[in-house]
């Protein structure tokens, strides 16, 4: 096990020195919040310390204030995290980008955007709006930074047609664990020029570098969109009209996938039940919501009317459009409310983000349905239909957290061990963290598990950046 | 079978709109325009009622050429035949003399078992449409309607939210209902008819061709009102919110800003 050295007085007024007054946390003065990310139930320790910093060169000045006497550094952004990523394990300090929130310039002739690490999604996606561009990448989780997204390589409902967060980044700005700071990558669109470090960083959780500042890529905002919400009787129909969808050349930007049960708790804690849970007299056990974007709307409508005949041939209840901006505003909202809608009525959560081939998620679904009933755990599925990218939550409300985690170990073992043989990965877009260290090790096999320590030890001798994660099991909970 | 009367209105985005602060105009220019969420209810009231006694629903709106968006989205989740009241000479009525020109284009699609309306417009907010336009139709008017149990007979019967509770009342048609959205959430329209109600077509009237119009009833002229003056109402000074991060400091800054202020 790593030894790491706790924060003197010396190091902390070296510390409070490199980031100047009031961005430098010790003790009782570091925000709890800085001690769990938003799934809690993995456990949570407070850092010793805390700083906000605002640049590259405190990053780095702080970095060889670290290294040289040997605290651990977890970097956080807005702390949305799903598998304990910026929780602080080994104590130290924890480097928070939120202030680094600048959107420092747009090149239009290259359709480019620089920005800093903690500028939200959601604000990074409003402002490219105004510019007339898109910034395709689109978790569900809008208040996240994008230094977040990109230390994640969060997917999202577009990831269908443009792919994840990986695909738009072009260059990065990375303080090393001895505060050197290197640039990755550059504003070309192809490159065929040695080991790729910037795609290593990408993903990595903040265990091989911080990053600090980020070139990404945009495309021209499309000029109309349209969703279509076509709801099945059953989940097993629902889930075999996915590849017909994209068979049929078809080409949505998301296909996204909900159950009767999920729609029915974001309708009550809404107040917006926008996706029907009967339709034409019936119950809706299952509906995708497909979206199509476009240069014209005949082009739209001709890929609905395509979209209503292989429907009405896969048994679909009817095909319902979102068309209008009140519309799709409710739907987008129901839809990204799922997880928090999720979370406030049930007391005791965890969850899984695999990633399985397209046509294996029924197999998949009905055996996590039957598992949960079997262990006894309510089990709630929404997810990125289109790519294969299921959520899946173990939800309580009536057991202990003891006899709850218990269970859900069961249901875990047992599900990661299905993905596996459905050739599917432990996390479509949640990554890592601690959390799932130990199935991405059984995932990947031993030999694959030991490239990657080594690779760490390549960037971070010491063991300073993130300890805990990944790959690293020196540290634990 | 009934013959239901639904009006609607285009609206722009409220949550877009600014204030010129020399003019107090309100700057419509380029803010996206949306259906007023209010009558969405409506409509889907009049739909449910369809759907359970068969008959037509007839919409109306008023408004520049444009309008006709709105009419069309009615028309994907149950609308029959649409009525777009344009022209110049309509601009810048007030409620007494839009309430008048609605009636008079609406005549030759009467007479009307039910009409519908949101409880307001979202842009405007006076609420006074439903009442004028019950008076003009003759018709008995439910207002704040949160379920409507039956029609039969020549009567209606609902259930009315008030502010302490709920009461049933029955009224004889013709009636003018106002729907609260609790339970009337608008649907989604399905593909067929949202792609016919692309193609359906509008009934156009201008000051032209709706009988027996008034044109001193209408527009200006017809108004009742005027507005001599739009501008944002006071606002309280904002708060000041400190927060450096740390403890100690913020409560010697709050110390000092009480001490300015002579609070202490």
């Amino acid at each position: 096990m790593a030894q790491y050295n706790t924060i003197t007085p010396e190091v902390a007024a070296q510390l409070h020195a490199a980031v100047g007054e009031g961005r430098f946390f010790l003790r009782e003065e570091v925000d709890p919040n800085y001690s769990h990310d938003e799934m809690p139930i993995y456990g949570k320790r407070l850092p010793e310390a805390a700083v906000d910093v605002e640049t590259t060169e405190e990053v780095s000045a702080i970095m060889k204030i670290c290294a040289a006497n040997r605290i651990p550094v977890t970097c956080r952004g807005a702390g949305t995290g799903l598998v304990g990523g910026c929780v602080p394990l080994a104590g130290g300090l924890v480097l928070c980008t939120k202030r680094m929130n600048k959107i420092l310039e747009y090149d239009m002739d290259n359709l480019v955007v620089r920005l800093q690490p903690g500028v939200l999604l959601k604000d990074l996606a409003a402002d490219a709006q105004k510019h007339g561009l898109m910034y395709p990448p689109d978790p569900g989780e809008k208040t996240a930074t994008v230094g977040g997204n990109i230390s994640t390589n969060a997917g999202g409902m577009r990831a269908v047609k443009y792919g994840v967060t990986r695909d738009y980044v072009l260059a990065l700005t990375v303080v090393l664990a001895d505060g050197r700071v290197i640039e990755l990558g550059k504003s070309v669109s192809k490159t065929s020029s040695g080991y790729s470090l910037l795609h290593l960083m990408i993903g990595s959780e903040g265990t091989l570098g911080i990053i600090t500042e980020m070139t990404l890529k945009l495309i021209p905002n499309p000029v109309c969109d349209v969703s279509c919400l076509v709801p099945f009787r059953t989940v097993d129909d629902c889930i075999r009209f996915v590849p017909k969808i994209k068979l049929a050349k078809l080409d949505p930007q998301s296909i996204e996938f909900m159950d009767a049960d999920i729609v029915t708790s974001s309708a009550a804690f809404t107040g917006n039940p926008i996706f029907p849970e009967r339709v034409k007299n019936e119950d809706v056990g299952a509906s995708v919501l497909v979206t199509f974007t476009g240069y014209d709307e005949e082009e739209l409508d001709q890929k609905m009317i395509r979209l209503g005949e292989i429907a009405k041939e896969a048994g679909a209840l009817d095909v319902l459009v979102v068309a209008t901006s009140a519309n799709k505003k409710s739907a987008w909202a129901a839809r990204s409310s799922f997880l928090t809608a999720i979370e406030a009525d049930t007391k005791l959560i965890d969850e899984m983000d695999v990633v399985v081939p397209v046509d294996k998620i029924p197999a998949f679904l009905i055996y996590i349905r039957a598992l949960g009933d079997e262990v006894g755990i309510r089990i709630r599925n929404f997810g990125h239909a289109g790519d294969g990218n299921l959520h899946i939550y173990c939800c309580s409300n009536e057991l202990e957290e003891d006899e709850f985690k218990r269970r859900v170990k069961i249901i875990m073992d047992r599900a990661y061990t299905k993905c596996a043989e459905l050739e599917g990965q432990v996390s479509g877009e949640h990554s890592i963290g601690h959390a799932k260290m130990v199935y991405l090790r059984e995932s990947v096999g031993e030999d694959v598990f030991d490239l990657m320590r080594q690779i760490k030890a390549v960037f971070d001798p010491d063991n300073i950046l993130n300890p805990g994660k990944v790959c690293d099991s020196s540290v634990t909970m | 079978m009934l013959n239901i009367l639904v009006c609607v209105k285009q609206i722009p985005d409220v949550d877009l709109v600014k204030m010129d602060p020399e003019t107090g105009n309100l700057i419509r220019t380029g803010v996206p325009t949306l259906t007023n969420p209010l009558d969405l209810n409506a409509l889907e009231a009049a739909v449910q009622l369809k759907e359970r006694y068969g008959g037509a629903i007839t919409l109306i709106t008023m408004g520049p050429p444009m309008a006709e968006s709105t009419l069309r989205e009615c028309l994907a989740v149950g609308g029959d035949e649409a009525v777009l009241i344009t022209g110049r000479p309509f601009g810048g009525a007030d409620t007494l003399s839009t309430s008048y020109t609605i009636v008079k284009a609406a005549e030759r699609f009467g007479p009307f078992d039910l009409i519908f309306c949101g409880k307001e417009s979202l842009d405007g907010a006076t609420g006074q449409m439903a009442s004028q336009l019950a008076e003009r139709f003759d018709a008995a008017q439910i207002s704040c309607c949160l379920s409507i149990e039956e029609v039969k007979d020549g009567r209606i019967r609902a259930t009315r939210a008030l502010e302490s509770g709920r009461e049933l009342v029955e009224a004889k048609l013709p009636c003018l209902v106002t729907v609260e959205k609790d339970n009337y959430y608008g649907r989604l329209p399905n593909l067929e008819a949202y792609l016919a109600a692309k193609k359906a077509p509008i009934v156009t009237c201008t000051e032209n061709n709706i009988e027996g119009l008034d044109l001193q009833k209408i527009g200006v002229p017809g108004s009742g009102t005027i507005v001599p003056k739009i501008y944002p109402p006071e606002l309280p000074e904002p708060g000041q919110m400190i927060r450096t991060g740390s403890v100690k400091t913020d409560v010697g800054r709050l110390l000092e800003l009480l001490a300015e202020k002579g609070t202490l």
